[in-house]
């Protein structure tokens, strides 16, 4: 399988919302569309999912158009929402048979596909009394219910309650295992946790396709980090002052502090510390930087 | 299963779930009843209340036929309240899928715009014809019963000319619902088209010949006269041309959303 965005370019009146953007997917990888609200995420996913018509640009799968392979396409919308009256099973039948589902093949395969998605229980249950997290979990249940090659949803967590959002990233976890997964999202550890592959979307244009490892490797930045009983202000200034600290942050209850070279400037700054006042709880030296802090500085105007 | 089939399944369902297929059939039952049963009592009613000055008509002096109290349930009850229940049934059946989604959701699917459009239609129509005859039949018993005989012929020759009527209505209602996101517009629309296509039937006898509601006059006045009126085949014709006008623009609009 290979999936491929090229050169898509969607304009709402004035207001481009997605800019030439292109990329290509190969078979069994997740990744993960980026970007703040208001990027173009949704407008792109839709654009997949052949909802919207894009002024430019082609989106293929396996070298076909994406309007004939509709049945490839597992596609699990931002607010997935149902009939009311339906039950689960009422609705996982209809979807399928709207897919070319046979009756037959569905009665035996819906309910397994429920207890997949931990809706055993809820079988027969409207899906009017359902809880968002049930939801959700039906959609991702319709998405996967044609047996797709191809997976797309747009925040499929985003909109969840811790619990619910819990609930669905395991479940993805699970799907990952056998399929290509195409998913936005506005947080970033749920798309860490579930993809090794980020595509980071801003203003519609994409401004970085990596990997976990290379974003971190990228962006590393060696600094050091202390954890003092008290923060007090004039002694933050003071060791801001010391000629060889480049900057002070407060980072939580940390104090990290950047300095050219490591090697010597840790002893300086340990003596520093040490001739001061201060109960010093912790001192280390690190390299973390939380995928967050690289995505605010990728995507924030400064 | 094709498509088309599986959808109008599902509509069909939502009209049980919705217990629509038993109120509407109910609604047009009582209308067809109060004609003749209201005609039938008037006189009475009209002697027990009605003073001795003045002027009073005699109402042993007119003879009612059947025909013509079938006719005016026709154009008296279906044509005036019956259009106003109809719309209201049928207001939100595209409206409701696009303002949650269903639809786009649905269309997510190998599924066309046409086989969703039609099978929203042909679902509808069916509906509608099956409680409107059943209300025009409850109608025709009881105009036999109190009044004159109706020959069986004459009666359903007139409800399937007025079954095209009631296309042309479901259509455009399905039309609204497609252009307007407002219920109560498409509502007022709808219900201003569709009445004032019946008022202005007999402005000029152009009027017979390409308004859809000319069918429904045709309709009763076949029932009362005998006469169903010099081309009725192109009025005909027109109404179902309109309706395919109609059903292409429908489709035109939900295409169009997507650009």
């Amino acid at each position: 399988m290979k999936f491929e965005v090229i050169n898509i370019t969607k304009k709402f009146k004035e207001k481009t919302a997605v800019n030439n953007f292109s990329m290509v997917i190969h078979e069994n990888e997740c990744v993960g569309l980026i970007g703040p609200n208001g990027a173009g995420k949704s407008t792109l996913i839709q654009i997949i999912a052949d909802i919207l018509h894009a002024d430019q640009g082609d989106i293929l799968l396996n070298d076909k158009k994406i309007s004939r392979m509709k049945r490839e396409i597992g596609y699990l919308p931002q607010y997935p929402n149902f009939f009311h009256w339906m039950t689960a099973f009422e609705t996982l039948l209809f979807m399928g048979e709207l897919s070319g589902l046979s009756k037959l093949q569905l009665k035996k395969e819906i309910p397994i596909l429920l207890e997949k998605v931990g809706l055993a229980r809820d079988v027969y249950s409207k899906v009017g009394t359902f809880s968002g997290g049930m939801k959700q979990r039906l959609g991702i249940a319709q998405a996967l219910l044609h047996k797709p090659s191809f997976i797309l949803m747009d925040e499929p967590v985003s909109a969840l309650d811790p619990i619910g959002r819990r609930e669905v990233l395991n479940l993805l976890q699970e799907i990952k295992k056998e399929a290509t997964i195409l998913l936005s999202t506005h947080i970033l550890s749920d798309a860490e946790e579930i993809c090794e592959r980020f595509v980071i979307i801003k203003n519609g244009m994409k401004i970085e396709d990596t990997t976990h490892a290379q974003l971190v490797n990228q962006n590393k930045e060696q600094a050091i980090y202390l954890t003092v009983d008290v923060i007090n202000h004039r002694w933050l200034q003071h060791l801001a002052n010391q000629p060889y600290v480049q900057k002070v942050v407060k980072v939580g209850p940390k104090i990290k502090v950047n300095v050219g070279n490591m090697e010597e400037d840790k002893r300086k700054l340990l003596h520093f510390i040490l001739k001061q006042d201060v109960n010093v709880n912790s001192f280390e030296v690190g390299e973390k930087e939380t995928l967050e802090e690289i995505f605010m500085k990728l995507v924030v105007d400064v | 299963m094709s498509t088309f089939t599986v959808l109008s399944k599902k509509e069909f369902t939502q009209q049980v779930r919705d217990f629509k297929i038993i109120w509407l059939p109910l609604v047009f039952i009582l209308l067809g009843l109060t004609q003749p049963i209201m005609m039938y009592y008037l006189p009475m009613i009209l002697n027990a209340v009605g003073g001795v000055e003045g002027i009073t008509l005699d109402p042993s002096l007119t003879k009612v036929e059947g025909t013509e109290i079938l006719a005016s349930t026709l154009s008296s009850q279906f044509d005036q309240l019956g259009i106003i229940i109809l719309v209201v049934a049928l207001m939100s059946i595209v409206q409701n899928d696009q303002a949650n989604g269903m639809m786009a959701f649905i269309l997510s699917r190998p599924v066309t715009v046409f086989s969703y459009v039609s099978s929203k239609i042909v679902s509808h129509y069916v509906l509608v014809v099956v409680s409107v005859w059943l209300g025009f039949t409850v109608s025709y018993g009881y105009a036999n019963y109190l009044f004159t005989t109706i020959p069986f012929t004459k009666m359903f020759l007139t409800i399937l000319l007025y079954s095209v009527w009631l296309l042309f209505v479901v259509t455009l209602v399905t039309m609204m619902s497609t252009i307007f996101n407002s219920q109560a517009f498409i509502a007022m629309i709808s219900l201003f088209v569709l009445l004032v296509l019946r008022m202005i039937v007999g402005l000029h006898p152009i009027m017979l010949l390409i308004n859809p509601a000319g069918a429904s006059v045709r309709a009763a006045s076949f029932l009362s006269t005998g006469e169903i009126g010099d081309g009725w085949l192109v009025n005909i014709l027109i109404v179902f041309l309109l309706v395919l006008l109609m059903v292409g623009y429908t489709n035109y609009r939900i295409r169009k959303k997507r650009f």
